[in-house]
């Protein structure tokens, strides 16, 4: 089976979807930096109660927020993408990625039919993947990038 | 007492020996999962040590840049049990492996167990002796065909996390080399545990037994065929979280859930129930799913601490003893140089040997598929966009105007002489200066940035750059030339775009 069809047949919920935080629509903008930073992530979903009321992310942080230090105090609702595109937990990896590519989108989201948040495809996740279904070329790699040993079984 | 105050990162880890284990091998992945949690144990460089014995992965104290001792054959666990006992300050590795820690050093090693040392013990097990070229090993299955089991080994196989058990471990855990998140999870949950860690790592020798984890190192399988243990939650494992493990009378049985079998029905994890540790270290893949993760962990007195308490009380007794007196209290004698005795041995019996298993190897043709061609071609043909680069001496504010209109994430920071010294990318403006830094005009964005960061040169295969952005998160891996000036910057986007062509 080529990657291609895998990762057709792969669904997104079967990639790793971690690596984000969640806070409730109404916190401070500052509060949300906080916990981006406590969570170690640079994505964050905001909530109204169970369902997805938008998206912050440090592309944010850059462009809306860095140099406006008054913000801080704001809701983040005032920054965050409002209603981000979203995807269901049936969509393949593939059509995910596709989806990314096309709508220049770093991060999506990934909601059950009732909305309720699953986790964040990001490209990360398809990193991850990459690395795993191919570790014998991508993982099992030397910490030194150019050495190359010259017999099969290594060494020099 | 801690030198160093910067945060470690991996690359602090990562030792200048060159890596002499074969191209693929799993040792690879384990070495790269290591360097990157050590960082986060809590120990300075100064106070980590790494012991071994013999074998492939006893190479493993050279590649670490801590202390390390490369020791003899099976005797890794002696040499860290003294260290431990003397200094119970370090933090104290013994990597080893299935042929080393079990057959050659398996006294040694269930005795360090037993007396729960303040040790980490990595046991790789690749069910094979590689460094020997393929013999069979104590963990090489039932029936093996290998270099010294022509007709299939006849020996019954152990089992490592049996064995520990049986040891009275009070830490024992798996994981595997090609699932590098949950590796790394459990080399820190060994590496905070107080007492003997006995992880056992099912390891792929690409070269001799590259066959033998098929359906658990494969990332399309993987989450079909793996129970996650987790402490107080029940064993439900498969892709879709839909079978799980149930006890029918003493023995564990897999089943599907729904149809009148539901979570409430399954065996839960308890990390200190022996009993349990027993039975899931009876279940073996593929007649079950392989169990991975913390499967025993209980807290017990280490031999050190209940050695010193006997030294303190015997001192307080009859006041602190002298070691030297106690040296030369009996008889002494000199030991003198002697002729040495000359072997008669030419090696060329070893050279042919050595030949006709080139011969062997060579005549190797591996099939690869489009996409395994794809990750060895070189970073040049994604025709890598040009950099953005800024000053070393630039203040933040200025940097963060060039990342909004050139609408980039990252920014290469460069010396004078145009080199590459930093990278500044909007996860650190999130990270260390939004509502930290008063004055965005009054500081320089060297001092914000990520110093010396890893760059590659664009000769170097596209698998090189998934592996700096799978191990350290990175999404942008900038380029450099010879002399170390940026010549470009990939993201994955460049890889998807890559995909995407291979794929219409
Ligand atoms: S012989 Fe096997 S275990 Fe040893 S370095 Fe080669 S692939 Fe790794």
């Amino acid at each position: 089976m080529s990657l291609e069809q895998e990762l057709k047949t792969e669904q997104v919920t079967h990639l790793d979807l971690t690596g984000f935080c969640m806070v409730a629509s109404g916190t401070a903008v500052q509060d949300t930096l906080n916990a981006m930073r406590q969570h170690n992530v640079n994505v964050c979903i905001v909530t109204a109660g169970e369902h997805l009321a938008g998206i912050f992310t440090d592309r944010d942080v850059l462009g809306r927020v860095a140099t406006h230090n008054d913000l801080l105090t704001q809701p983040i609702d005032t920054v965050m993408t409002p209603a981000p595109i979203t995807v269901g937990p049936e969509t393949s990896a593939a059509a995910a990625l596709w989806l990314m590519d096309a709508k220049g989108i770093r991060n999506l989201p990934v909601v059950d039919e009732d909305g309720r948040i699953l986790g964040v495809m990001t490209h990360q996740a398809v990193i991850h993947y990459l690395a795993a279904r191919y570790p014998i070329e991508v993982q099992n790699r030397s910490p030194h990038p150019e050495q190359f040993p010259r017999k099969p079984e290594g060494g020099d | 007492m801690t030198t160093e105050t910067l945060p470690l990162t991996r690359q602090d880890f990562v030792s200048n020996q060159t890596v002499r284990w074969c191209p693929g091998c799993g040792d690879y992945s384990i070495l790269a999962q290591v360097q990157k949690t050590m960082p986060d144990i809590g120990f300075a460089r100064e106070d980590i040590v790494f012991i071994s014995g013999i074998g492939c992965s006893s190479r493993f104290p050279y590649y670490m840049n801590t202390y390390g001792i490369h020791s003899i054959h099976g005797r890794a666990p002696t040499l860290a049990s003294g260290l431990a006992i003397a200094r119970p300050d370090l933090s104290i590795w013994v990597v080893t492996g299935d042929g080393d820690g079990l057959s050659i050093g398996g006294n040694h090693m269930i005795h360090a167990i037993r007396r729960n040392i303040n040790l980490n013990i990595l046991l790789f097990n690749n069910r094979i002796y590689g460094l020997t070229k393929g013999q069979y090993s104590p963990t090489s299955r039932h029936g093996m065909v290998t270099k010294s089991s022509p007709m299939g080994s006849v020996e019954q196989p152990l089992n490592p996390i049996a064995l520990a058990l049986a040891s009275e471990a009070t830490f024992v855990a798996r994981s595997i080399d090609a699932h590098t998140q949950h590796l790394g999870e459990v080399l820190l949950e060994a590496a905070h545990h107080v007492g003997t860690s006995f992880v056992e790592i099912y390891q792929n020798c690409v070269i001799f037994n590259p066959n033998e984890w098929i359906g658990l190192d494969d990332r399309r399988l993987r989450d079909e065929n793996i129970l996650y243990l987790k402490h107080g939650e029940p064993m439900i494992f498969g892709k879709n979280h839909d079978k799980g493990i149930r006890l029918n009378g003493f023995m564990p049985e897999v089943v599907q859930l729904g149809n009148g079998v539901s979570e409430d029905d399954l065996l839960v994890h308890d990390e200190t129930s022996m009993q349990l540790a027993f039975i899931i270290s009876s279940m073996e893949f593929p007649h079950f799913p392989a169990p991975m993760g913390v499967i025993r962990r209980v807290q017990k007195q280490t031999y050190t601490e209940g050695l010193m308490e006997q030294v303190k009380a015997a001192q307080a007794k009859k006041g602190v003893g002298d070691l030297y007196e106690l040296y030369t209290s009996a008889d002494l004698w000199t030991v003198t140089e002697r002729e040495t005795v000359k072997g008669k041995q030419t090696g060329a019996l070893s050279l042919e040997l050595d030949d006709e298993y080139m011969d062997e190897m060579e005549q190797k043709p591996e099939e690869t598929t489009a996409m395994q061609d794809q990750l060895i071609t070189p970073i040049a043909t994604l025709q890598p966009r040009a950099p953005v680069s800024i000053d070393a001496a630039a203040s933040l504010a200025k940097a963060i105007r060039q990342m909004n209109a050139h609408r980039v994430g990252c920014l290469l920071v460069t010396d004078k002489d145009d080199r590459l010294v930093g990278i500044f990318t909007e996860k650190d403006v999130l990270m260390r200066v939004v509502g930290l830094v008063d004055d965005l005009t009054a500081v320089p964005v060297a001092n914000y940035m990520t110093p010396n960061p890893i760059a590659l040169t664009t000769s170097l295969p596209i698998a090189q750059a998934l592996y700096e952005m799978s191990i350290h998160g990175f999404r942008h891996v900038p380029l450099v030339d010879d002399d170390g000036r940026p010549e470009g910057i990939i993201s994955f986007r460049d890889v998807v775009r890559r995909l995407k062509q291979n794929f219409n």
